[in-house]
């Protein structure tokens, strides 16, 4: 299988504020918050519960407008959705079409945008093939375990060719050594399209596993801690990667910006 | 085959028990207005199988069925739309409310003197009767759409119109289903006494006729048809239902 390459996109965050007004006193989320994702690189975002990274990650994805500052997707700025961008959600149970199956789940985004149906029929094929769901096509999703739902989102996404991707706690709801394989999966979507890829989690071993790069969010208003470059070489192993003494350091390393500063 | 026949008769002993019941007691009524069901039976053979269907029956469910297919549709258009902008929301919602509130049948005699005493104000009538429950479900369906798909859509760019008819309405389906289904009904009421006023044929003129020149019989033999209908009505609006919305029947893990 050979996959066309893309190249992923650039994000720029510059002095991005988020005050949530209304229904009572102004409640400050976000503090100044600026970082660079380069193009293809794979950024984890952790922080404790509740600190803000999914009001973070709305911002980026142009779901919710900032308060202050500047969010740049290629230079161009965010203000709704931008077209190279796709979305992968937490709740994998509301997040897919219970009225359509897998296949057209995938599909929907394409036929909406109005791509042909001989294009639309290729693409949804290879992003089921991507995620490992053949067979699969004409079941529904509510007749899936979870950890193949998110596939199906995953799937979905990848179909609309985006050149960044953004995960809000994609694993936090499927089991332990779904997780895992999930994990995997993801890495192997970005080293297949190149694309530069967002992760959000709480999960700090998860954060170091994938990523190029760590994003620590800390304190309220939420602020970076910390920007931690992983080291670890790829491909990643879920033995080996673990194991390596780098790992156990980073994940410390962070579990204490975040345990220290609550 | 054999599931089919037990849930056959778990669905239908009490009917026979009761209209077994019915024939023996009523066997030596000598009460004028509540005859032998055995006089019934012969009579409903003899008014029924097949004579009227063509000159009662047929021009009734021709109305309703004209009722309805003007009215539902309408209102599940002018629904979703409503169920998007909390201002049309409320600007609406009194005339809404005032209007749900008079019961369809009442609306019958207001049409007859618009339209005159012909079919035309009798499908008007169910038309507005059919409407209103269709577009309070369809409204509060469209209102209610779970936040994470309003997300998808929106992260996915569909535009106003299809994340409505693409996202919104086919998950607000089952709600406005039920709706449609109080509309059936209430659609067929409206359809029975829109021809108790001044019809001459249809199955509500047949059986106040009946009523109003005491042959008690033949009104009996028309109350069995309007019921044995309805229920037909509403078995085939169900069987739709269940095959429409197989995904949410099987997303609640509803077996059957």
């Amino acid at each position: 299988m050979t996959h066309p390459m893309r190249t992923g996109a650039r994000l720029e965050l510059k002095d991005v504020t988020k005050t949530y007004t209304g229904h009572g006193e102004d409640k400050h989320v976000l503090d100044r918050i600026n970082c660079i994702v380069e193009p293809g690189e794979f950024l984890s975002i952790v922080g404790p519960s509740g600190v803000g990274k999914t009001t973070l990650l709305r911002l980026l994805t142009g779901l919710t407008p900032v308060t202050t500052g500047e969010i740049l997707l290629d230079g161009k700025p965010v203000t709704s959705p931008p077209e190279d961008l796709a979305i992968v959600l937490q709740e994998y149970t509301r997040s897919l079409m219970p009225w359509l199956t897998v296949e057209k789940n995938i599909e929907l985004p394409l036929k909406l945008k109005k791509i042909a149906k001989e294009e639309r029929r290729e693409r949804v094929q290879s992003a089921i093939i991507e995620v490992g769901l053949e067979g699969n096509d004409s079941r529904y999703p509510w007749q899936l375990s979870g950890g193949m739902q998110q596939r199906v989102a995953i799937a979905r996404a990848l179909a609309s060719r985006p050149r960044i991707l953004v995960m809000d706690e994609p694993f936090a709801s499927v089991d332990a050594q779904t997780r895992l394989d999930l994990e995997d999966l993801v890495l192997k979507v970005r080293d297949d399209f190149g694309i530069t890829t967002l992760l959000v989690t709480h999960d700090m071993d998860e954060a170091v596993y994938l990523a190029d790069r760590v994003l620590v969010l800390t304190g309220k208003p939420a602020h970076v801690a910390a920007e931690i470059a992983v080291p670890l070489g790829y491909p990643r192993n879920q033995v080996e990667t673990r194991a390596h003494p780098d790992f156990g350091h980073l994940r410390g390393e962070i579990y204490q910006l975040i345990r220290g500063k609550r | 085959m054999l599931a089919l026949l037990r849930r056959f008769l778990i669905s239908s002993w009490l009917v026979v028990a009761l209209l077994l019941l019915w024939w023996k007691v009523s066997a030596n009524s000598e009460n004028y207005f509540w005859p032998p069901l055995s006089q019934i039976a012969t009579q409903f053979k003899a008014n029924w199988l097949f004579t009227n269907v063509v000159e009662d029956v047929i021009p009734s469910l021709k109305n309703l069925a004209i009722g309805y297919i003007i009215g539902a549709p309408c209102a599940v258009v002018v629904g979703a739309h409503l169920g998007l902008s909390e201002i049309a929301q409320k600007i609406f919602s009194p005339l809404v409310n005032f209007f749900r509130s008079i019961p369809g049948v009442a609306l019958v005699p207001i049409f007859i003197m618009l339209f005159g005493i012909g079919d035309e104000s009798r499908r008007v009538s169910i038309a507005v009767a059919v409407f209103f429950p269709t577009l309070i479900a369809t409204v509060e369906a469209v209102r209610s759409s779970d936040a994470v798909l309003m997300d998808v859509s929106r992260s996915f760019r569909f535009s106003a119109f299809q994340s409505l008819w693409r996202v919104r309405v086919p998950s607000g389906a089952p709600m406005i289903s039920s709706g449609l289904q109080v509309s059936l009904q209430v659609g067929f009421i409206v359809m029975i006494v829109s021809e108790m006023l001044g019809a001459f044929r249809g199955l509500g003129a047949f059986t106040v006729e009946a009523q109003q020149s005491f042959m008690i019989i033949d009104m009996w033999t028309g109350i069995i048809v309007l019921g044995i209908l309805g229920y037909i009505f509403n078995v085939i609006f169900e069987l739709v239902e269940k095959r429409a919305l197989r995904w949410y029947r099987g997303q609640k893990g509803l077996t059957s």
